[in-house]
């Protein structure tokens, strides 16, 4: 009882890195950017967290500078993707070795070093104490209960219910209509790859001030290129992604269940099992559908395009 | 992009778009960008205390200077010049093969295989190694290749994600069961038994050649053959490729499986020509590095060329000054300043700035000769 507790626990935690990048992308992806730089911004950010804590121990303040960064690098890789209208897979590539390499310099002298005031559990008195689920769901930090319960409704509500929400999808979908109709169309992509980065930079700082409350290098682990991989998964809606990352997050938890109980698998391969899974998990939706429609596509049908207005 | 500076007489300049873009300009512009990439690192290390200029000659002095460093160079030119090759021929389709580094694990995996388990006379097993080396690439990129072809399943994560997978997966091999029992290395097998044969005296292996082989064969290959013009057409529009017949979706799978295979020839010749052990730190991140060099070079493959020795000139300067205080990472980061440089000058490259009179800000460009881009080589 209390393993099974654990995993879900461990697979909650895992899932929020994975859904505060994902969500993010998502939004900057329905703006019809895609940003490949997840990975890089992830790590500048959980950088930027528990670096600030040597000066200021408290994890908000870690949070804030790590959203500072996002926004920072969202900027510049806004900037040559929508206002310079770069190869976004040549920017997002480069802005992904840029922050890997960058966090790994300038986190060297930092290596091992534990964050001294982590973010702490905030419990929620009558729902924490529900069996199994009650500790892993509502006894955790509050960036958790962000991650879950307030990020994807809100977007969900914003995208499908708003008139914002339809202008932003209406960017993705056909840049020269939405511009017609008087719609900004580059500064909503600015907007959202901005919104996007400073997300993924959240996750970046979950990671260093909670979920592992230390850093080395390449503590990030691959994760924003999953976050990604799970947008896809999701078909670019909130909720399925939500279901992926616990998914995910079930199989990493599953991989430390595993090497706790010595069912004998080498290391190696449980390591490996993320990626495989990730994999799994994008080809899924596509098997799922229908031959007729399978290779149509659910991605905004814009994206990846540069827009440039007729003429220009 | 058009900004205005009205200048008192009436006449503005614009930032028109060209009709056609000069090989040249290309060219000079893509070196603009490792320059201004190259100066803005300088100028964050000078802030953080290092002396650029110094470093910079030093590094000069060592790579370009020396006989080693010539060589060196060489060396890491083989690998990165193969995955550069490996990415272009993708990028010539639009296809992204950024697995690059998981495939030339596969084939030094192969290769490795084959070395440790079958005997025989030494040109033979090396010729058996060349092909399963390539094998080995090309069934690492296999399932991506298939999920793209037929599912149009994004191939740039999908590569990816199998590089975590391909180092774990040598990793494991390398420390357990074909590790070496015998030396002190923990972390990789035993030396191989069959090894490239060196050139005279100097540092240097046969295998430095074939990349220069393989370009000048793709180069022949795309702009003279049938496959070629196939795989030129797909790149430009797949919709046109279509409606002219060309099975697409066939030449994906063959260009992917042709670009897993080249960075799984990498992979051999850098187990059996420069390092002579299998481990999980095989790769300089040479998979990384070669989008860096197609980028650089446009996709042709003898800019490839040009660019990967270029790139090898950078990282083994990298090398060099890690004494100097300057560590691997400031390398990775380095390639990513490059590639966002390059990336938004491909962009700056298409304009020029033209100074017209003011009443005529609309007009669709008709800058002399109506020209079709030509693809270069």
């Amino acid at each position: 009882m209390n393993v099974i507790s654990g995993v879900i626990c461990a697979a909650i935690a895992s899932g929020t890195v994975i859904i505060l990048a994902a969500i993010g992308e998502l939004l900057a992806e329905r703006s019809g950017v895609m940003n490949l730089g997840l990975e890089g911004v992830m790590a500048l950010g959980a950088l930027a967290a528990i670096a600030t804590e040597r000066v200021f121990p408290n994890p908000f303040v870690g949070l804030l500078a790590a959203i500072t960064v996002g926004l920072l690098l969202g900027v510049v890789y806004a900037t040559a993707t929508v206002s310079f209208r770069a190869s976004q897979v040549l920017c997002g590539l480069g802005l992904s070795f840029f922050g890997a390499g960058l966090s790994g310099r300038l986190g060297a002298p930092l290596s091992g070093w534990t964050a001294p005031v982590p973010f702490q559990s905030i419990r929620i008195p009558l729902l924490a104490d529900l069996p199994l689920v009650g500790n892993a769901l509502f006894n955790q930090p509050f960036l958790v209960y962000f991650a879950y319960f307030i990020l994807p409704p809100v977007v969900t509500f914003m995208l499908y219910r708003t008139r914002h929400g339809m202008h932003l999808r209406a960017v993705g979908e056909d840049p020269a209509a939405a511009d017609a109709c008087g719609i900004p169309v580059n500064r909503l992509r600015f907007l959202y790859t901005c919104i996007g980065c400073a997300l993924a930079a959240t996750g970046g700082a979950y990671i260093t001030l909670a979920f592992t409350p230390s850093w080395i290098e390449g503590i990030t682990g691959g994760r924003g290129w999953i976050a990604i991989a799970l947008v896809i998964f999701g078909a670019w809606r909130p909720l399925p992604l939500v279901l992926g990352a616990l998914l995910f997050g079930s199989v990493i938890s599953l991989g430390f269940v595993a090497q706790i109980q010595g069912w004998g698998i080498p290391s190696s391969f449980l390591a490996m099992l993320p990626y495989l899974s990730t994999i799994l998990l994008m080809a899924i939706p596509i098997a799922l559908r229908s031959k007729a429609v399978r290779n149509l596509s659910a991605s905004p049908s814009a994206l990846g395009v540069p827009y440039l207005r007729e003429g220009e | 992009m058009i900004t205005h500076t009205v200048i008192p007489s009436g006449r503005t300049w614009h930032f028109r778009r060209r009709v056609d873009v000069p090989i040249w300009i290309r060219i000079m512009i893509r070196l603009l960008a490792v320059i201004l990439a190259l100066v803005l690192v300088g100028i964050v290390l000078k802030l953080g205390g290092f002396a650029p200029l110094t470093l910079g000659r030093k590094a000069l002095q060592q790579t370009l200077g020396t006989a080693y460093g010539l060589q060196q160079a060489v060396i890491l030119a083989t690998p990165l010049i193969l995955t550069g090759l490996a990415v272009a021929v993708g990028m010539r389709m639009r296809l992204w093969n950024i697995g690059a580094d998981g495939q030339l694990y596969l084939g030094a995996f192969a290769a490795t295989a084959v070395a440790l388990h079958v005997k025989g006379p030494a040109p033979v097993m090396l010729s058996l190694m060349f092909i399963a080396g390539a094998i080995g690439g090309m069934l690492w990129i296999l399932i991506p290749a298939l999920l793209r072809a037929y599912w149009n399943l994004n191939e740039i994560i999908t590569t990816l994600l199998l590089n975590f997978v391909a180092v774990r997966l040598i990793t494991y091999y390398a420390i357990g069961p074909w590790r070496d029992t015998t030396a002190a290395i923990l972390s990789s097998t035993r030396r191989l038994p069959y090894e490239l044969p060196m050139i005279g005296n100097s540092y240097l292996h046969i295998g430095i050649f074939i990349p220069i082989i393989v370009a000048v064969l793709l180069t022949l290959a795309i702009q003279n053959t049938r496959w070629g013009y196939e795989v030129r057409v797909i790149g430009g529009s797949r919709s046109v490729a279509e409606f002219a017949g060309i099975p697409v979706l066939r030449q994906i799978l063959v260009v992917m499986l042709l670009s897993g295979a080249l960075a799984g020839l990498s992979g051999i010749i850098e187990v059996a020509g420069t390092t002579h052990r299998l481990s999980g730190t095989l790769s300089n991140s040479y998979g990384y590095m070669g989008i860096v060099v197609a980028a650089l070079a446009n996709g042709s493959p003898f800019g490839v060329l040009v660019a990967g020795f270029l790139l090898a000139v950078l990282l083994n300067a990298g090398i060099v000054l890690q004494t100097s205080g300057l560590s691997v990472n400031a390398m990775v980061a380095i390639n990513g300043v490059i590639l966002i440089f390059a990336a938004v000058g491909e962009i700056a490259a298409q304009y020029h700035l033209v100074r017209k009179a003011s009443d005529s800000p609309g007009e669709a460009g008709n800058q002399g000769q109506e020209h079709v881009e030509d693809e270069q080589v």
